[in-house]
């Protein structure tokens, strides 16, 4: 983009948001009550209608990718598990399978198979979650209970093989921790089957509960055109019919032999979402089961050695929000060069303030949480001047300047 | 005033009583939400968690008070103690121990007409002086909300008055000796029970108080003494909406006769009464439950398009019975 265009667009951008007095912004965060992580979004309203959202990213940038640089390949696994507590295995996962990609190790099929049964237990209490959470943003907060107790039996199952509940821990570098217990498999699929029937059951609740659908139909509507202009990720992209799945596009793990049945939805609203995010519960119900069914015997796991030959990876996996992404450059040493992690929220925040445009203040909660946000996941820090239409990144050095010169002249 | 009144008024069964009713309901519709959510509720305070809301009212009123800058000090300063005011005068009104109430005017019902309106005035006032964005927008909400639930809920409670044809609740719980008005107009006790939510921002009408979009609604710059009396105000006006529905459909207080002991037999009233007022809070207990919370524009179009010709329709047939 030439400079004068992006001048343009921003005096442009910035007069529309002149004509709204200061009265009529609405600040919703950084601290709010259905913000569960900090993140500041201006509305700008006339009476209850929304009329133009400009989201702040970055309250809690933490960092992670500049302290991945000082810690081992294998201690770096605990720490990007920890940028999502929801999809805390998917980040694991794309991590290692981005290292394993470097070094020339045939990675065991049962430890394939044993990922892809954590990672579908974990988008199954993703989803679970999510649905539930939306429900308590409506008000509906008999639901969320429901769904929240249902989802425990998919907790006990990742804390029977991994040991945790939430930060499992499972998957590392040259395979997985520990094989599977014995007697889970049996275990999994009794509780598989119940939750099956009980996702079937919300499937119906949710499309005959007559205030919970005046709430989410045709709410946060986005139409094809416009998904495919801001390029949204995972279930939201899924919501509006466009069939994209990394799983189905693009196997890792054992998704090659055990492919998901891509669900897909035409109406873009959160009700859709619903109905999608429901049907994917059942088809990963599906996958755990063919996942114990064809799972191989063998050994879960080969040692991998401390260092990774030199060399840069990509690697992409379908977490329960979209589409994550990891880069990984190794210099050849026991640490890491640079990660660089984009995860599904970064992808789908534009096109968040685009479903929120034109609804009405009681439909924020509703609405964001449909976009399924993870915002401590997302959060990173750029400095902008505004005036010079410049833009670049601070190291930690530049940084500790700045603080010290900042306070100097306090 | 002669002093057995007094006591009437301010012990049994006056504010005492139903302050100590309010308390129970609370725990009532705590316990009944656990339950059907699959959870516990209160157990820790009491027996079964019952002094729960007790407990909690005083931990409430004993935190520090913080008054924004902005707010207007007077109103704040008084207006709980008004708006808490409002049903603990409405409650007087109610039969509980016989046919006869404490206080008796032979135009009652326009009274807690009145009543119902002042509370939600006195919300209103408590909301703008306290001067948050958040209350703003929550007062406009209640506004609306207001404006729309009143007339169908004026009508559904005239009804009954005009099948007694008396306007005092006394005489519309005499009148009620052989028949229970919710039989000859079920659509104005639904009306009735729909509306009692709508004013007491109960789901799926908590639209003023939706803490997920406008954290505590207008009650947000409340805290400490003001915000422990409010909520209890809340749940006063829970038990006096419920008597209400009592006193106007359910035929009051009134029972078979048991004993020619008056003070016995006045007991079996209260038990009656007591039971009837359960019966209405656990059903809008239920509801309250079992719904998701609708938009402002959703609630107002629903009682201006259905409830409002509807409650016109029963007051019509009403006519025609009588």
């Amino acid at each position: 983009m030439s400079e004068p265009e992006g001048k343009s667009k921003q005096s442009e951008a910035g007069a529309g948001l002149m004509q709204y007095s200061a009265e009529g912004m609405m600040p919703f965060g950084p601290v709010h009550p259905s913000l569960k992580e900090p993140e500041y979004f201006k509305l700008y309203l006339e009476g209850e209608k929304i009329v133009q959202v400009v989201p702040r990213i970055g309250y809690v940038h933490r960092g992670i990718e500049r302290a991945a640089q000082e810690r081992t390949w294998v201690k770096n696994i605990y720490l990007f598990e920890r940028i999502c507590g929801i999809c805390s295995f998917h980040h694991s996962l794309s991590y290692t399978e981005g290292v394993e990609a470097l070094a020339p190790f045939e990675i065991p099929r049962r430890a394939q198979y044993l990922r892809e049964l954590v990672a579908e237990f974990e988008r199954i209490h993703s989803h679970l979650l999510w649905l539930g959470l939306l429900g308590h943003w409506a008000g509906f907060d008999t639901l969320f209970m429901w769904i929240w107790k249902d989802r425990e039996h998919i907790l006990d199952l990742e804390e029977a093989i991994s040991g945790n509940r939430v930060n499992k821990s499972y998957t590392t570098l040259g395979g997985v921790r520990n094989d599977l217990p014995d007697n889970l498999a049996e275990k999994s699929r009794t509780e598989v089957n119940y939750l099956e029937k009980r996702a079937e059951y919300y499937k119906s609740l949710v499309q005959s509960e007559e205030t919970l659908s005046v709430r989410t139909k045709g709410r946060g509507r986005i139409s094809q055109e416009t998904a495919r202009k801001l390029c949204p990720v995972g279930p939201l992209l899924r919501c509006t019919g466009i069939a994209r799945d990394i799983r189905d596009e693009d196997p890792y793990a054992a998704y090659g032999d055990v492919p998901p049945q891509v669900q897909t939805e035409n109406d873009g609203d959160i009700a859709s979402l619903m109905t999608l995010r429901l049907n994917e519960v059942t088809d990963s119900c599906r996958m755990v089961k063919e996942t114990l069914e064809k799972m191989p015997s063998g050994p879960f796991r080969v040692n991998f050695p401390r260092s990774v030959p030199a060399g840069e990876s990509t690697f992409h996996v379908e977490a329960p929000r979209g589409e994550l992404f990891y880069f990984v450059k190794s210099a050849g040493g026991s640490v890491p060069e640079r990660v660089k992690v984009r995860t599904s929220t970064m992808a789908n925040i534009l096109t968040a303030t685009e479903m929120l445009k034109g609804h009405t203040l009681a439909d924020v909660p509703v609405v964001l949480t449909g976009m399924d946000p993870c915002f401590g996941c997302m959060d990173r820090v750029a400095v902008v001047d505004v005036d010079k239409s410049r833009e670049w990144t601070i190291g930690g050095e530049e940084l500790r300047r700045y603080g010290i010169e900042y306070y100097r002249r306090k | 005033m002669d002093p057995i009144q007094v006591v009437e008024l301010l012990l049994f069964p006056g504010l005492t009583f139903f302050v100590w009713l309010a308390f129970l309901f609370e725990w009532l519709e705590r316990k009944t939400a656990a339950r059907m959510q699959g959870r516990r509720g209160p157990v820790v305070t009491g027996p079964f968690g019952l002094l729960q809301p007790v407990a909690d009212f005083f931990k409430l009123a004993a935190k520090e008070e913080i008054v924004p800058a902005e707010a207007d000090t007077f109103v704040l300063t008084w207006g709980p103690a008004l708006y808490f005011a409002a049903p603990a005068i409405g409650i007087a009104f109610i039969p509980v121990i016989g046919y006869q109430s404490v206080l008796y005017n032979p135009l009652d019902l326009l009274f807690m007409l009145f009543v119902l309106s002042f509370s939600t005035l006195m919300a209103t006032l408590l909301g703008y002086a306290a001067a948050g964005r958040y209350s703003t927008i929550a007062i406009g909400r209640l506004v609306v909300q207001y404006t729309s639930y009143e007339v169908p809920l004026l009508i559904a409670m005239v009804t009954p008055a005009v099948l007694a044809g008396s306007l005092s609740i006394e005489g519309i719980v005499a009148a009620q000796g052989s028949v229970w008005y919710i039989l000859l107009a079920p659509v104005a006790f639904a009306i009735f029970v729909i509306a009692t939510l709508a004013e007491l921002e109960k789901p799926p009408f908590d639209i003023p108080t939706a803490s997920t979009e406008i954290v505590g609604g207008w009650m947000t710059e409340f805290s400490g003494n003001a915000l422990a009396y409010i909520k209890l105000t809340k749940n006063l006006s829970y038990v006096f909406l419920s008597a209400l529905a009592v006193s106007l459909f359910l035929g009051g207080a009134g029972g078979p006769v048991l004993t020619a002991n008056a003070d016995l037999q006045a007991l079996a009233y209260t038990c009656y009464f007591l039971i009837k007022l359960f019966a209405v809070g656990f059903l809008i207990f239920a509801i309250r439950t079992a719904l998701a919370r609708v938009r402002i524009d959703q609630a107002a179009r629903l009682f201006w398009t259905v409830m409002a010709p509807l409650s016109i329709l029963q007051l019509a047939l009403a006519v025609l019975i009588r």
